[in-house]
Parts: C-alpha cells; structure tokens; sequence
C-alpha cells in the first residue's frame, strides 16, 4: 500500500480543476530520455500483514541483549528505562510533528525541549545546553568546532584514551579545515596532566578527555583541564557519560567549559547503534556560537510565559556558509525521551542506577580478578566498565560465551575498534539489568574456556 | 468586549501554563522503582564521588499527565494538515514503528558480531540495494543521520576522489541562490567555499552557472548543488545540460535530495547526471520526523566515488550471509560513530517495501497532483510566480506563492500564518525560497477533503482580510497562546530554567 486516498473519480475531479488529460502532462517539464517509464527494479509491494511477517522474520535472525546477558558497552549500554516511555513517546503529536518552527503551534515540543536543555544542563553542572546533535561521536567533533570557532586557534589536544570512533569522526569533520589534531599519549590508561602540560601552546583551542575513557578508567578531568586553562580561553572539553554524571563528580564541577556525550544511556534503546542523540554542554560564554537548536523562554503578547526556537541566526537556515553548524535536523525524539527518563527518575534514579552499576561492576570485576590468568589491564578506578587481559585468545572467549548465551564484552582488539589495540583484551561492562546470577554465569564462562 | 477579545479569551483566557517539571519536583518521590542491589556494595573513594545533580523528580501518574498536558499543546501530521514545504510531512504508517520496535530489532548493540545480527544487516542490504536502484546510482552508504549530515558526507566523498585523482584544489562549490542554508553550510563544513547560481524562474540560470565557472575557473570547481524539482517547486528542465556544463568542468553534480518525493519511480537521479545525492529517508520514505529528528541521509553515488564512501559497508558475501566491510582502502572514515540510524531505516525498509515499484512511482504523482490541485484551486486568490497551467507550466510536488495583493491590504505574511493556525493548519514554509512567500507542500497522503478544505481555509483569510482585517492582524486567536516575542527571547536568551 502506497498510503494514498485518492479514487478514480476524485482524482478526475482534480485533472478536470487543474485542466489536465492525464498525469502525464504534470511531468511534462522532464525531458523524455531520462524518464524512468519502465519502473523500478524492486520487490512487488509487500501488504501489512506480509511485512508484519518478514519483518519479524528477520528480526528473529538476530540475537542479542534481548534473549542473552550483555555486558557490551563501549559507548552504547544496556541500561533499563521505564515501560511509560514507550507509550507516551508514541503519542502522534510528537511522533508526527516537526522542528518547532511555529511556536504557536508548537508549545508542547518547545517546553520538553526547554526542559531537556535545563536537564542536560543541571546534569553536567554546566550553565547551557542545546536541544541536541546527530550522537556522542558527532557532538565531541561540533565541541572542538565550538573551541576552536571561539578561540580561532587551530589546534585541539585529545586523549588516545577517548572512545576510537569518536576519534575517527574527530579525524573527518576536522579534516579538511585546517585544524590540527594533537594526540595525548596515555600513562597507564589515562591521560597524565602533564602530559595535557608538554603540549599546551597558545595555539591550542580546546584539551579533550573522555571520562570513563574507552577502557573504562576514570580520567583526571580536573588536572588536565587545570593544565588547559594555563593559556587563557583554552577549553576544556569533558566527554562524559550522562549516568555516571548520578553519581561522580560532573563535568563542571571538574571545570570543563564545554561538554559533549552521548545520550543513549538516557532512555533510549540500543538499536544497533541509531538512532541515538548527542548531548552539548557548555559555559554561558558560549551561548551566541552553539551549535544546533536553541529554545528559549520568552513571553507572548498577552504576557504569558512561552518558549520558542531562538538564536536562529546561529543556524544554516538563516546564516548559511557562515553558520556555526550544518545541522539542521537533529534527534528531537531521543531528546524526548531522554528528558521523560530524566524526569521520571530525577536525580535519585539516576543516582541509583549509577550506583547500582558501580557495585555490580566492581563485583564482577573482583570475581573476575580470582580467576587464573585473568587480570584487569588497568588499575586506577572505573566506574560502570573494566578491562581485563584475557589469558587465553579473547576471540575464543567471546565465542564461547556466545555459543552460551552471553555477550561479554567487546574485545579491544576487535575490527570494530579502529585499532585500538592488538591484545587479548576484553571491555567488560555492567549496568544495573545485570544480576549476581548473570555475573556468577559470566565468571563460570571464563574460567572454563580460560581453564 | 470586542469580538476578536472575546475570542482570545474563550479559545485561552483561563487555560493555565503547564508548569514546568522543575516547578512540580516533589522531594524523595521518583516515578519508577529498583529492585533491590544484589551483590555487595565497593566504596566510592572520595576523589571520584560527585554532589547532588539538581534534577527534579515527581510521581508516575503525574509524569504521565505532563507529557500528555504537552503533546495537547503540539500541531503534528496526525492531527494536522501540515504543508511545511520542502519538509513533506507524510503519512507516518504504523506498520514502520512496529517493526522497528521488534525487540530482535531495537535491543542490539553495535558493536555485536555479524553472525549474531544476520536478520539486521540483511534488512540494512536490502535497503542499501533499494535506494540504489531509485537513484540510479552505483553505490548508496546508510551511514549519516541527516540529510545535512549527507551533504557533508557527499562532499567529503567528492573531495577525497579528487584529492586523490591530483586535484586537490577544487575547493569551491556552486550552489543556486534557492538551495537549502544546510548547502552552503555543508559547505563551510568541508573547508569549501561558495559561489551562488542564479536561478531565473525557479531555473538555474544556465548562463550564469557558465559565467560562474569562467569567473572561478572550471579547475577549482568541486560540484554543484542542485535541488531538483527546485525549493520553488519546479522541475529543471535543463537538468541534462547543467549535467554536461558540470561535467564539462570536471566538477561533480550533486542532487540535494530533498525533494525526491516528485521522482519516485520517474526519473532516477543517475540518469540524469547526478553524480552523488542525498536522500531524507524523514522526508521521502515516511520516517517520523519526531519533533526534529531523528532523521537519517543515505548518500548514493557513482562507481568511481564509491571508493571513498564511509566506512563500514553493509555487504552480501557470496554465501548470501552479510557482513559489515572495514577493507575500504580510500575511505573518507567515519562521520557518525557505529553503523547508521538504524531504527530509522527499518522503517525506511517496511516503507518501500509497502509502496513497491509502482506504488513509488503512485506517490510522486499523487504528491504532484495534489500540489497542482491546491495550486489550480489557489491560484487566482494568492498569487504565484511560477504557476501557469494554461501555458503549460505547472509546480512539482509543492508550489510558491507570494500573495501580494492580500499582503498590500495591509497584512503581513507572519499574519496570513498566523490566521492558518486558527484554523488547525501549520503554516507552510515561509520567506524562502525567495522573500514574502509561502511554501505549499501538501504530500500524497492527504484525501481530497483534507485538500478542499485546505482551500476553503485560505479563501477564508483572503476573504477575512477584505472584511474583517483584524481577525487575521491580531491572529493567532485560538490557539493555546498569543504570538511569542522572538525578539526579545534571542536578545536577551533564556535557555535554561532558574
């Protein structure tokens, strides 16, 4: 079904209005030898109840975190969110609205909007935040076009530690303009302040850290945004993860100026990767070269308080080639739903499950400890994920685990981590759905394959 | 009291605000539950632990109630007639968010291995191998999120085939002074710069895009920008010979795809000369538009561009298993982290799969009837520069009109906008393409009653302008609230609660 309405008669009405003989002449404008008159190469249609069969035909191909335990992590994590998000997320005035152009017509998305800036805001301990970006990999390169837009310097620092991806998305947009990358090497894990020290110049524009970084340690956001603040208006730039923000100390509260994630911890499914949303973060200072949607607070005529899109001559609608982004739409629904989960849990929730993950992480990593063989890479503190060497193949490991049952993590040497490493290392992480049943299973698993 | 006062005042008068959730935190009550921790607690050494966050909370059902109070407060297509043109807000079908919800489809992680997640690179293939061929195009690449995102992508693509074909200083893109702002911008983006075309009646200007090139010389020249049936609605019928003058300068055609829903299935951008194009799988293939997003802008392109395009690659072996490709020597990288927008192109996926063949090539003609439809029936009360079906000229699948001589009776565009929302219309795309116009794109999906009283409504303000000009200067009169103050909210901007 192609969803249109129209029958033969009504559609003879509208010839006969328009003063047409066929449809045909509405296409007249096209030159014949490029018209495609012998139709498409693809399947007949397929009927609702027909793709209701091969779509979940084929979603019975996959397994995954639904039918076996996950301890994946590495940017994208099983975390548990409320059933009401479902439901109310599929209300059609969302759903089926679009970017709050109209603010009369729109107040219900602008005030959720306003609302999940202030969360975003409120969270990191930062003064700002926009209405969202495309993800966290695409959030942390607009973050060092912020810096570097401000500052007109030409040079960011980032840690090797920060997740690969984010990374390799770093290394395109700044490719071609003109900015340069410098590297921060890492000292058993995580990046030294003196490190951040050794390459401070005043060409420097922005110091990236992601905390917990790819291997799950916890990064000394405060010394190395100390050694960034050396040279005036350098920013420090924190890549953080929303719920560890329950629990550890914040972005601001480490003083970064600017800070980038990815939001789908909050609320959001996994969904193999997408769709996800980027948060932005940032100090006042930065409000006027933000990147992507803004709404404000304001009145109406009659002197009640409303919100509406503002700042749009930031945006690539009015600015064009002088915009301080291309983004034009962005993932107004996960931001959505990201600001339901935060409004349903509030900042105990949140703490909870932080703190649930913690616990839950640290046990699995001492029962892990125990066995023979295995030990974990790094030794500074982690939040919701460690690393452990594996003393045997990790790809053996990970098939095992699988052929039982179990994800247990992402090897670090896998073709999906752009390198990051060439060991048998294996990024275990743990949220709050896992049970001690499921971890005890887990620590089974690996002491018979390692045995 | 007035009339017009009565109306605010019945329509908003004591309809309270919904109190923002900050001003609702109801101290130790949160709208869900944990189970019990199962395992022994760890320390949180001190250095680590943070302070309080300051996010408030409240119960369930008045969570519940809030976002309900909110989405009463929303235009959306559902409830709607919503021709924001260039935007083609669809018919949602249902069947998409079902399949999309499929727990085999919206609990995997990306980072899992391909034998596990046979299912999903099977649909992401397939819809790969589909928009190639509705493109006529070697090659799409699913990864970037938007059709912003695309532009960059496609540019990116360009720019690394040319740097590697010796060419590294094409670094300037044409663009036509009615392309989107998300072109230039794009643009900029890629470290290029921008030269604009002039368009004459809604057509590149073939004369000038010459001159142009002579004027920056053909060897600097990365691509142009074209959108195809234009932002004013109108098929270029010199899309051929803008290919070849393109072409000509060794430079790359590139379709903004934006407005594919008038080609389904009638032309293929491929056949035309396209070199790369985006689509906007929110905008062409019925995905959501959620509000602002998520979006998703699959990018197709030539053979000899495909070497470049991101990484990884949704592949069949020769098995018939798939698999995600990293060996791309040439690649430009990645430009979102994972894989793609991938609930959003399982919806992209049961869409052309409804429609098939025909039903694709049904829809751009439907979408294209009815803009003429509403165009013929509009026509002669709300004027339109390139609208003149007894000459032959006719709009794609939406239409411009500047409605000069309502707007000399003393009202402002924002007024006859405003006066659409009265009436439960969201007011089409405004000032642009060009200044003091509207921007009609009413989509295939709508009936033909939706459509005639589209029409009833707009003769209804041409109508009120001529009698009772206050009614639409002091509009909008019904809706939840009076018009915002703009000016105010970006001079002195609030963009967070205190």
């Amino acid at each position: 079904m192609d969803y249109t309405q129209l029958n033969t008669t009504q559609r003879q009405e509208m010839y006969d209005a328009i003063g047409i003989q066929s449809i045909d002449e509405l296409f007249d404008a096209i030159p014949s030898e490029i018209r495609c008159d012998d139709g498409l190469d693809l399947m007949p249609a397929l009927s609702e109840l027909e793709l209701q069969r091969s779509l979940a035909e084929m979603a019975s191909h996959n397994h995954g975190p639904h039918d076996m335990a996950c301890f994946m992590g590495c940017g994208a994590y099983d975390h548990f969110y409320p059933a009401l998000i479902d439901q109310l997320i599929s209300r059609g005035e969302f759903l089926t609205s679009y970017t709050p152009y109209q603010a009369e017509a729109s107040q219900g998305s602008l005030q959720a909007f306003f609302e999940f800036q202030t969360q975003i805001a409120r969270l990191t301990g930062l003064d700002i935040a926009n209405a969202s970006l495309y993800d966290g990999a695409t959030a942390v390169a607009e973050a060092a076009l912020l810096a570097t837009n401000t500052t007109r310097r030409k040079e960011v620092l980032v840690a090797s530690t920060m997740h690969p991806e984010y990374i390799a998305v770093l290394r395109t947009v700044l490719s071609d303009v003109d900015i340069k990358i410098t590297m921060l090497d890492a000292t058993d894990g995580i990046i030294s302040p003196a490190t951040v020290e050794a390459k401070m110049s005043d060409t420097v524009a922005g110091v990236i850290v992601q905390s917990p970084n790819i291997w799950g340690q916890i990064e000394d956001w405060d010394g190395c945004f100390e050694k960034a603040h050396s040279v005036p208006k350098t920013a420090g730039i924190a890549v953080f993860n929303p719920i560890a923000c329950g629990m550890l100390k914040t972005p601001g509260a480490c003083g970064a100026d600017i800070a980038a994630g990815e939001g789908q911890p909050l609320g959001n499914a996994l969904n193999l990767g997408g769709p996800y949303l980027g948060l932005l973060a940032a100090k006042e200072s930065y409000t006027r070269k933000m990147p992507g949607r803004l709404v404000g607070m304001t009145t109406d005529e009659e002197g009640r308080r409303v919100f509406c899109l503002t700042l749009q001559t930031r945006e690539q609608h009015i600015r064009g080639a002088k915009a301080t982004s291309n983004v034009c739409t962005n993932q107004g629904l996960m931001a959505l739903r990201a600001s339901m989960f935060m409004t349903t849990l509030g900042s105990d929730g949140i703490k909870e499950m932080a703190t649930q993950s913690w616990h839950k992480a640290h046990y699995l990593a001492k029962e892990i400890a125990k066995l023979k063989g295995w030990e974990m890479k790094y030794n500074g503190d982690f939040f919701n994920e460690c690393t452990f060497t594996c003393p045997c193949d990790v790809t053996k490991v990970v098939e095992f685990c699988k052929s039982r049952g179990v994800l247990p993590g992402v090897a670090a040497a896998g073709r999906r981590m752009q390198g990051l490493s060439t060991g048998d290392e294996l990024i275990i992480a743990v949220t709050e759905k896992r049970t001690k049943h499921e971890m005890d299973a887990l620590v089974a698993l690996l002491s018979e394959v390692s045995a | 009291m007035t009339t017009i006062e009565a109306m605010k005042k019945q329509s908003r008068g004591d309809k309270p605000i919904e109190p923002l959730i900050f001003e609702k935190h109801v101290a130790g009550v949160i709208g869900v539950d944990f189970p019990p921790l199962d395992v022994p607690e760890t320390e949180v050494p001190e250095g680590v632990a943070g302070g309080s966050t300051t996010l408030p909370s409240f119960g369930q059902h008045d969570v519940m109630a809030h976002y309900t109070h909110l989405s009463d407060r929303n235009f959306s297509v559902d409830g709607n007639f919503y021709p924001l043109g260039s935007c083609t807000m669809k018919h949602n079908p249902r069947i998409n968010e079902w399949g999309a919800a499929l727990p085999g489809f919206a609990c995997l992680h990306p980072l899992q291995d391909d034998d596990t997640i046979q299912g999903a690179l099977r649909l992401l293939y397939e819809t790969r191998t589909m928009l190639e061929e509705i493109a006529g195009l070697h090659e799409v690449s699913l990864q970037p999120a938007a059709g912003a995102h695309g532009e960059f992508t496609a540019l990116k693509v360009i720019r690394a085939y040319f740097a590697d074909h010796g060419q590294p200083n094409r670094t300037v893109v044409l663009a036509a002074d009615t392309a989107h702002g998300t072109n230039p911008a794009s643009c900029t983006m890629c470290g290029a710069s921008v030269e604009t075309v002039r368009t004459v009646n809604g057509q590149t200007d073939l004369e000038h895009l010459k001159e142009v090139i002579a004027i920056v010389g053909a060897e600097n020249i990365v691509a142009f920008m074209i959108t195809n049936p234009s932002t004013a609605g109108l098929f270029d019928a010199n899309i051929k010979e803008i290919a070849d003058i393109v072409h000509e300068a060794g430079a790359k055609l590139y379709l903004d795809g934006a407005n594919m829903n008038a080609l389904l299935g009638r032309v293929r951008p491929g056949d035309f000369g396209a070199d790369a194009m985006h689509y906007n799988t929110h905008k062409t293939f019925s995905t959501p538009h959620g509000g602002g997003g998520p979006g998703s802008g699959p990018i197709a392109v030539t053979e000899e561009l495909a070497p470049y395009l991101p990484i990884p690659q949704v592949m069949m072996a020769d098995d018939g298993s798939f698999y995600l490709d990293r060996s791309r020597e040439k690649t430009i990288g990645k430009v979102r982290s994972f894989i793609c927008q991938f609930g959003v192109l399982v919806r992209c996926w049961a869409y052309i799969s409804a429609c098939g063949p025909k039903g694709l090539r049904n829809v751009s003609e439907t979408a294209v009837l009815n803009a003429n439809y509403l165009a013929a029936k509009l026509c002669t009360t709300y004027s339109m520069p390139f609208f003149d079906p007894k000459n032959g000229k006719f709009c794609a699948h939406e239409f411009v009109t500047v409605p000069q001589t309502l707007l000399d009776k003393g009202v402002t565009l924002i007024d006859i906008a405003k006066r659409m929302i009265d009436y439960g219309v969201h007011p089409p795309t405004m000032h642009w393409p060009i200044h003091d116009c509207l921007m009609v794109e009413p989509t295939e999906t709508e009936s033909k009653q939706a459509l005639d009283s589209f029409v009833d409504v707009m003769l209804q303000i041409a109508e009120e302008i001529s009698s009772e000009i206050e009614l639409v200067q002091q509009s909008p009169l019904e809706s939840d609230i009076a018009r915002a103050d703009e000016v105010t909210a970006a001079r002195k901007p609030i963009l967070t609660f205190k």
